[in-house]
This record gives structure tokens, C-alpha cells and sequence, in this order.
């Protein structure tokens, strides 16, 4: 037990070392240049010296690899510097986008893990029927819906046609809402961001645990299990689903993890002030200290997913465990 | 089993440290310090908009705008339109801009410039005041004009750099020296220069990495920004004591959007009131048919070009450039893409709209004409595939153009087809605008040279604005021709823009543009396609005092002040 833990940390050590490495190259092999981010105004009428100056005020033309050792001692120390953007606490802003991003993840990796676990065994049980096979046709066609699109849809449904709900951002602004109608205020704008993430995610669902089902369905303790005269209900949900869902919980945290890079699009679509949009707005202005810092949020979402996974396989699926 | 029960607790604390963190936005989010203005009537974000507001209700008016613009000081807004625009809401100039796009006196009430144009005697308005109740005087003024020129502000730096000396007698009065004649002075200065109170900006040593909060928005404009979530919402409190009379819109929110179609969805579901940015030209008809919206249109100085490395073959050749000019029909780009809503572009730079307009330049299109010219100059299509020979190899460029902007990119194609009915191929490349920005304009400093055959490219308004500045887009040195984009080097062209730069008489300014008109339509810097209106669109039942100032649009402190403020 000791050994194999120390080996998976290495794992990860290795893994987060290379990705924290890939942080800090990509911003800067990108084309572009964050030096109109910086100097705020209008770029094109600086100096020669004023813009050296701005560079050097900023630290960027130091040699890269001191850069880079600077962005090690800022992931140590949990100071990320300030943005070139909005000329504020990075680690504010990260504070204050990430709970909206978890809150969208968190709610469709809910959503999705529902009712993809729900309709996959009930269409595996069903399998070859008509109502399995329309099943199926339907999620792969909802599978292959692109994310923005379905986004602009929703909003033109519910916001513009029906005017239902909030097409835009996190709160109503200007409305200092509090308390239970400030809760309303936050799940009313969360709802289509959040429908459009599950609505993507639960094909993926839907298709690992049928998957996944069909073959426990093909095992001989199931035989076992119905010859002993048990229900068909208890046999769905004691032996086959139970049986099944290591494989969709596994899928599930990677989905999680995948979910941030998706919110990119979706949080733009929807104006939601998440951690997506911040990295969409930061890679077109070549943002690089929030780039980096936005980056290593993903890679430990990414990490974390898999500790996860590693963590909840033994409990789901006692022929994993070590001891 | 302990391992299970191990495992479940990690897992657990996990999602209890997500819970908490989700929980710690509420009291930040809903933070939004006393404003003047109630908010009634704006809460429900999906209701349609409530009707015109009684004269004791106060007026609140929900803005969108598409992407962040910082905490809107003079150092942290992000775009020249419209970050620049709501920033002066909550600072004055010195002059300020009318509906004719004409700066008058404002925060100045007099102003006399020297026969030469070297020294200006103002004198400041009256009993004005900060926000924070303190008075703007004379010393104000000296500091924001040094305090821009010590702390790289490019925009408010360059013209401030020509101020040899500024003498402040007694609180009001100054006499501004500058170190040569600046015909510009009005527009690149005291038409555009925030004045910054002494008492907030003296602590500040080094602006360009200073952290900021709203605090340091304290100016003496018609608004106060009294809230800010960052890339979600701005708020701003009307100053009931504002010189020119206090504002007609009591609040203006402004909410920042993440793409260009959310605004466009928003103001018809009735979530906003009004869009800070202009509406593509399919969206005008569509939006206007609809009630309340309404569209305030007019024309605008930005500009829609095609861009092309002079410094290299064939862009060299001046018989390319013209063939080129003359190959794309300007009117049909203004007609089939615009749907009208521009003006046809004018080959030597300046706008028709404008004064100085030299009305014997304008756009030619004839195919025939181009094709001479290139047959003439020897490039053939020796090997009949219907496209042009040179130097061994086919007439085949790429164009680049940003992929944020779709109308450009329907520009960037039209172009190219009518290009190839002349025997020149040119491939479309769509690339992000950082991309995009970095091979046309490599780190913003034409000394680096070009990396690009082609490109669709676009000036904002002030470009255009300061006709006696042509000198920055054409001219052969790097030093003057900052702006020169394409590395066009003409001593002639050199010679008249330079003259007109320092020319203090306007009747031979006036001259020299003329002349400079004719010259840069012949010999072809770049090719200039339209020049598209501006159009807003608005909610008429919430507010309908919105001005079109000429060459700039409607979001400015005109369109929010009573009609006696106005200039």
C-alpha cells in the first residue's frame, strides 16, 4: 500500500511538473503581444523608450528561465502578481471566478451524472427495442450539437422569445438582491449556462453506462443473481447498475475536469463571469501572468478529477482494492 | 474499511471547501456601495423594460458594452471605443466635442491660442468641483499635463510632450507655451485630455503597475462610478452638481458582455436598454422594426482598408497598387456587405464628410483599366491558368484579416474575388486578432518591420479625426510615419504631409490636404474601402435624449445632459 502510493504520487509529481512547464511556454510561444494589456492605452503612440520602459517595468525582459523559476516561486507562494488587463490582484479575481465556474460544473456534472446513469441502464435493459435504439439515435445526434450553438438557442428561446429567464451574467446587475432572493437571482442565471454544460455532457454519460451495462448484463453472477429468483428491479439496480458504474464514475471525473475547458465557450456565450471567460479574455490579450495562473487552475481541476477517480474505485469496485 | 472511511472523508471535505468558496461571492457580488439613484423597476432582468419613467422616478439606464474595460481610469481603460467614451463620462477635458464633432470650450471657458499657435491663454470655468467636493483649479491642469508626459500615457503623452511651459495665475487662469505651433492642440489635447485632480493622483508613483480599485475615480464629469464587478457590470451615479447642469439619466449600469451577440439578445428580450458598440449593418433594419428599438445612425470616422507591403514585390510596383485600386469596386463593398449603411471610401484618406474633402478624389473602379496596367507593366499569365506571372512564380498572396470580425472577413473575400477577375489570386487567412495584429503591426512598433502580404485592416475614429496628421500613415520614416503600416515611402508625399503637420494658416493647410488628397490617391498607400456608420441601438421607452456627435457616435456625456448643458 505504502509503495503503490508513492509510486501515484510520483505519477502525479511528474505529471504536474510537466504541465506547469507547458503553462508557462504556451503564453509565450503564442503569437502576439501583451505589451497594449500593460501600458492600458493606446499602444501605438508610445515611444521606443516608453515601451522598454513598460517591458522592464514588468519584468519581461528578463531572461526566460528566471521568468519561469519566478512563476515556480509564485505557485509556492500563492502570489500570482497583478493582471496586465485590469491591474488587480490576480489571486482575487481567480478567487472570485472560480466558485462561479465550480457552480456551473458542479450543477451539470449532477445533472448529467442523473440522468445519463438513469437513461443508460434503463435503455441497456432494454436493449435492441425501439425505445433503446431512438434512445440511442438521440443521444448521438445530441452529442454532436455544437456547444455555442446550442447556447445562442436556449438564449433565444427562453430569454428573448418566452423571456423567462436571464440571458446574460451571473446577477441581475445593479440589483442588490439578498438572502433567498438573491438565491432565486443566481439559479435563474445559472440555468441556461448550466442546462447547455449537462445537455453536452449526458450523451457521454448515457453512452459509457450503457455501454458498461451490457457487458455486466453478459456475466455469469447475473445469471446467478436471476436464477436465485431474484427481482428484475433488484437485479437492474443490485447487481447490474451497481456493477456498471465504476466505469461511468471514472468517466465522470474526467468529464468534470474536461467541463472547465468547455465553460471557456459557454461562460462567453452566457457573459458568466467564470474562470472560462477569464481565460477567454486573457489569451486574446495575451494576459500572461493570468494565463499562468488560470492554467494551474485547470491542471489541478484536471489532477484533482483523477485523485478522485483514483480515490472512489477501490469503494465502488472492491477487486481494485490493493489491500 | 478505515481506507474507505478515509477516502469518503477526503472526498467530503472536498466538496464542503467547493460549498464554502461558493458561498464566500455572495456578500462580494452583491457589494455595491450607496448610490443616489434608486434601482426599482430595473430588478427583474427578464421582464420587458418598464415604460418612461414619471418625472419624480429616476431614470436608470442599462448599457451594454462587449468585453472589459479595467476600472475605467485614464490609466486602466482597455479600448480607444469605447473604453475612452464611458471613462470621460466621469472626467472632463478641457473642450469638449458638439454634434458637429467640433471641440468647444468646456471645462475651459476661454480659450485663446497666439497668431502662431504657440501659447494659449485659458481660463477655467467656475465653481467647478471634484467628486469629492474639492475644487478643480488651474494647478489641476498643470499637473495632469506633466504627470502624463512623466508617467508614459501614450495617448494623453504625445501631444503633451510639445508643452514647453504651463503658467497658472491665480485658481483659474493658465498660459500654456508650446515648444513649436501645434495645429492639433484642440483635438489631441484639450478635446481629449482627462483632467486628473492633483489631490488623488499625487500618491500614485507609478501608474502603469498600480493596483487599483474605484476609489481612485474621482473626477469632476457628470458621472460617478459608485460600483464595479469586474468584466460584469459598472454603475454609475448621475453628479447632481455637475457645472453644465445635473445628467437626465439618473443611473447608468453598464454591463459587460462576452461576445458581440449577447447584447443583440439582451435589448430584445428587454434585459438592456441600450448597445455602447455599433450594430452590424444586417442587424439595423431587424432591430429597428421591432418596438421600442430604436437606432440612432450617422456616420463615423473609423475606417474599413486593405492593407499591402509596399517594401516589397509587386506591392512595390506602383502599376500593381493602381490596378489593384482600380480592380475593387469600393461601392459595391459599401453596397452588398454595408447594405448601405457607409461611405464609399475615398482613395486620398479623408473622409467626404469633412470640409477638407477634395471633391475631385474619388474612388474609380475599372477592370479594364487595371488589367492594362499590369499587361503593360509585364505581369502575364504566360501559363493561362488565370492568374498573373511574376518573377517566376504566380501573382498569388495571402490576406490576412481577424477572425473576431465577420463582416471584415466577408470584406477580406469580396476583395479577393474581384481581384481575380484582374488575374491576381489572393487567399483569404482568417487568424486570431493578436495574431493578426502581431504580422501587420509587430509590437506596435513599425521600426519591426511587417510580416505579411496582405491584410484587411481597420483605424478607429481619431485616426481619421486629425486630418492634419496624415503624415503618421504615410510617411516614410518610422519616427513621423508611426502609423505607416504598409512601409510606404514617397519623398513627395513625404514633403506636403510634413508641411501640413506644422502649417498654422488653415486656408494653406486646407491647400496642402488638398494636395496631399490627389497625391495618395495616385500613388496608392493603401486602399481605402468605406468608412462605416456608426448605429446604436436603444430602447426609446427608457431614454431617448441619445446624440449622434459627428465622426463619433452616441456614447458621450452629450447624449446624457439636459439640452441647455449641451455644447
Amino acid at each position: 500500500m505504502k509503495r503503490l502510493n508513492k509510486q501515484k504520487l510520483m505519477q502525479y509529481a511528474i505529471v504536474l511538473f510537466v504541465a506547469v512547464t507547458l503553462n508557462f511556454m504556451l503564453p509565450r510561444v503564442m503569437p502576439g503581444n501583451p505589451l497594449a494589456l500593460i501600458a492600458g492605452v493606446d499602444v501605438g503612440l508610445l515611444t521606443p523608450e516608453q515601451r522598454a520602459q513598460i517591458i522592464e517595468d514588468v519584468g519581461l525582459n528578463r531572461p526566460i528561465f528566471v521568468q519561469y523559476l519566478d512563476y515556480w516561486r509564485s505557485i509556492v507562494t500563492g502570489d500570482f502578481g497583478i493582471s496586465y488587463r485590469s491591474d488587480r490582484a490576480i489571486v482575487d479575481i481567480i478567487s472570485e471566478r472560480l466558485p462561479w465556474t465550480l457552480l456551473l460544473t458542479g450543477g451539470a456534472l449532477v445533472f448529467s451524472a442523473t440522468v445519463g446513469i438513469v437513461t443508460g441502464a434503463w435503455s441497456a435493459w432494454r436493449r435492441g427495442k425501439k425505445s433503446d435504439l431512438s434512445m440511442l439515435t438521440g443521444m448521438i445526434a445530441l452529442q454532436s450539437l455544437p456547444s455555442f450553438w446550442l447556447g445562442m438557442l436556449l438564449i433565444s428561446i427562453f430569454s428573448v422569445q418566452l423571456g423567462v429567464l436571464p440571458s446574460f451574467g451571473a446577477v441581475a446587475p445593479a440589483a442588490d438582491f439578498t438572502g433567498g432572493a438573491y438565491f432565486v437571482d443566481v439559479i435563474k442565471h445559472a440555468a441556461l449556462p448550466m442546462l447547455t454544460l449537462s445537455v453536452l455532457s449526458v450523451p457521454g454519460v448515457y453512452l459509457t453506462m450503457r455501454y458498461s451495462m451490457l457487458e455486466v448484463l453478459g456475466e455469469d453472477f447475473i445469471r446467478t443473481a436471476r436464477a436465485k429468483g431474484a427481482s428484475e428491479t433488484r437485479v437492474l439496480f443490485g447487481h447490474v447498475a451497481r456493477n456498471a458504474i465504476a466505469p461511468v464514475v471514472t468517466f465522470l471525473a474526467i468529464r468534470f475536469a474536461f467541463s472547465f475547458g468547455g465553460s471557456v465557450i459557454i461562460e462567453t456565450v452566457f457573459s458568466y463571469p467564470g474562470l472560462g471567460r477569464l481565460v477567454f479574455d486573457a489569451v486574446s490579450g495575451r494576459d500572461y501572468p493570468v494565463m499562468q495562473a488560470a492554467f494551474l487552475v485547470f491542471t489541478f481541476a484536471v489532477l484533482a478529477a483523477n485523485l478522485v477517480a483514483d480515490l472512489l474505485y477501490p469503494i465502488l469496485d472492491p477487486r481494485t482494492r490493493s489491500d | 474499511m478505515k481506507n474507505n472511511r478515509q477516502r469518503i472523508a477526503v472526498l467530503l471535505s472536498a466538496l464542503a471547501l467547493i460549498a464554502a468558496a461558493c458561498g464566500t461571492t455572495e456578500p462580494e457580488t452583491t457589494e455595491s456601495p450607496e448610490t443616489t439613484a434608486g434601482t426599482e423597476g430595473t430588478t427583474d432582468t427578464a421582464a420587458p423594460a418598464t415604460t418612461v419613467a414619471a418625472a419624480a422616478e429616476p431614470v436608470v439606464v442599462r448599457a451594454a458594452i462587449t468585453g472589459g474595460e479595467a476600472t475605467l481610469n485614464p490609466y486602466t481603460y482597455v479600448s480607444g471605443f469605447p473604453g475612452w467614451n464611458l471613462m470621460m463620462l466621469q472626467y472632463d477635458a478641457l473642450m469638449q466635442f458638439d454634434l458637429n464633432g467640433e471641440p468647444q470650450p468646456w471645462l475651459a471657458e476661454t480659450i485663446t491660442p497666439s497668431a502662431d499657435l504657440t501659447v494659449w491663454e485659458l481660463t477655467l470655468a467656475e465653481g467647478v468641483t471634484w467628486h469629492d467636493g474639492m475644487p478643480v483649479t488651474a494647478a489641476d491642469v498643470e499637473f495632469t499635463f506633466k504627470y502624463f508626459v512623466d508617467n508614459a500615457a501614450g495617448r494623453f503623452a504625445r501631444d503633451l510632450k510639445g508643452v514647453e511651459s504651463v503658467v497658472v495665475h491665480g485658481d483659474l487662469g493658465l498660459t500654456v507655451t508650446l515648444s513649436g505651433p501645434n495645429p492639433s492642440f484642440e483635438l489631441a489635447v484639450l478635446a481629449d485630455v482627462p483632467i486628473l485632480p492633483q489631490h488623488v493622483w499625487e500618491s500614485i508613483e507609478s501608474p502603469t503597475d498600480h493596483a487599483y480599485d474605484i476609489s481612485t475615480n474621482i473626477g469632476s464629469g457628470p458621472y460617478m462610478l459608485t460600483g464595479f464587478t469586474e468584466d460584469q457590470s459598472y454603475r454609475f451615479a448621475a453628479n447632481p452638481d455637475y457645472f453644465r447642469g445635473a445628467p437626465e439619466v439618473d443611473e447608468l449600469v453598464v454591463v459587460v458582455f462576452g461576445d458581440d451577440s449577447g447584447p443583440l439578445a439582451a435589448i430584445r428580450s428587454g434585459e438592456i436598454d441600450v448597445i455602447f458598440e455599433r450594430v452590424s449593418p444586417e442587424q439595423i433594419d431587424l432591430l429597428d422594426a421591432q418596438d421600442p428599438i430604436d437606432i440612432s445612425q450617422g456616420p463615423e470616422f473609423t475606417t474599413q482598408m486593405i492593407n499591402f507591403d509596399t517594401s516589397k514585390a509587386p506591392f512595390s510596383d506602383l502599376a500593381v497598387r493602381q490596378a489593384m485600386a482600380l480592380a475593387i469596386d469600393k461601392s459595391t463593398v459599401v453596397d452588398i456587405l454595408y447594405l448601405g449603411a457607409a461611405t464609399v471610401g475615398s482613395p486620398g484618406w479623408v473622409h467626404p464628410g469633412k470640409t477638407v474633402y477634395n471633391t475631385d478624389v474619388v474612388a474609380q473602379f475599372d477592370p479594364a483599366a487595371a488589367n492594362k496596367l499590369l499587361d503593360d507593366a509585364g505581369y502575364l499569365d504566360t501559363d493561362d491558368d488565370g492568374i498573373r506571372e511574376f518573377d517566376g512564380g504566380p501573382m498569388e498572396f495571402e490576406m490576412i484579416t481577424n477572425s473576431s470580425d465577420s463582416l471584415r472577413l466577408r470584406i477580406a473575400e469580396l476583395t479577393a474575388e474581384m481581384l481575380a477577375d484582374v488575374g491576381i489570386k489572393v487567399n483569404v487567412a482568417s487568424v486570431e486578432t493578436a495574431t493578426w495584429e502581431q504580422a501587420v503591426w509587430p509590437g506596435f512598433d513599425v521600426n519591426n518591420g511587417r510580416n505579411y502580404d496582405m491584410a484587411a485592416w481597420g483605424w478607429s475614429a481619431p485616426v481619421q479625426a486629425n486630418t492634419v496628421r496624415i503624415a503618421e500613415l504615410v510617411h516614410g520614416d518610422p519616427g513621423i510615419g508611426f502609423l505607416n503600416l504598409t512601409g510606404f515611402s514617397d519623398p513627395e508625399v513625404d514633403a506636403v504631409a510634413e508641411a501640413l503637420a506644422g502649417e498654422t494658416d488653415p486656408a494653406v493647410a486646407e491647400a496642402l490636404v488638398k494636395e496631399l488628397q490627389v497625391l495618395l490617391a495616385e500613388r496608392v498607400p493603401f486602399i481605402l474601402l468605406a468608412y462605416p456608420d456608426g448605429a446604436y441601438a436603444y430602447n426609446s421607452d427608457v431614454y431617448d435624449g441619445w446624440a449622434f456627435v459627428a465622426g463619433q457616435g452616441i456614447v458621450s456625456k452629450v447624449s446624457l445632459l439636459p439640452e441647455s448643458g449641451r455644447p
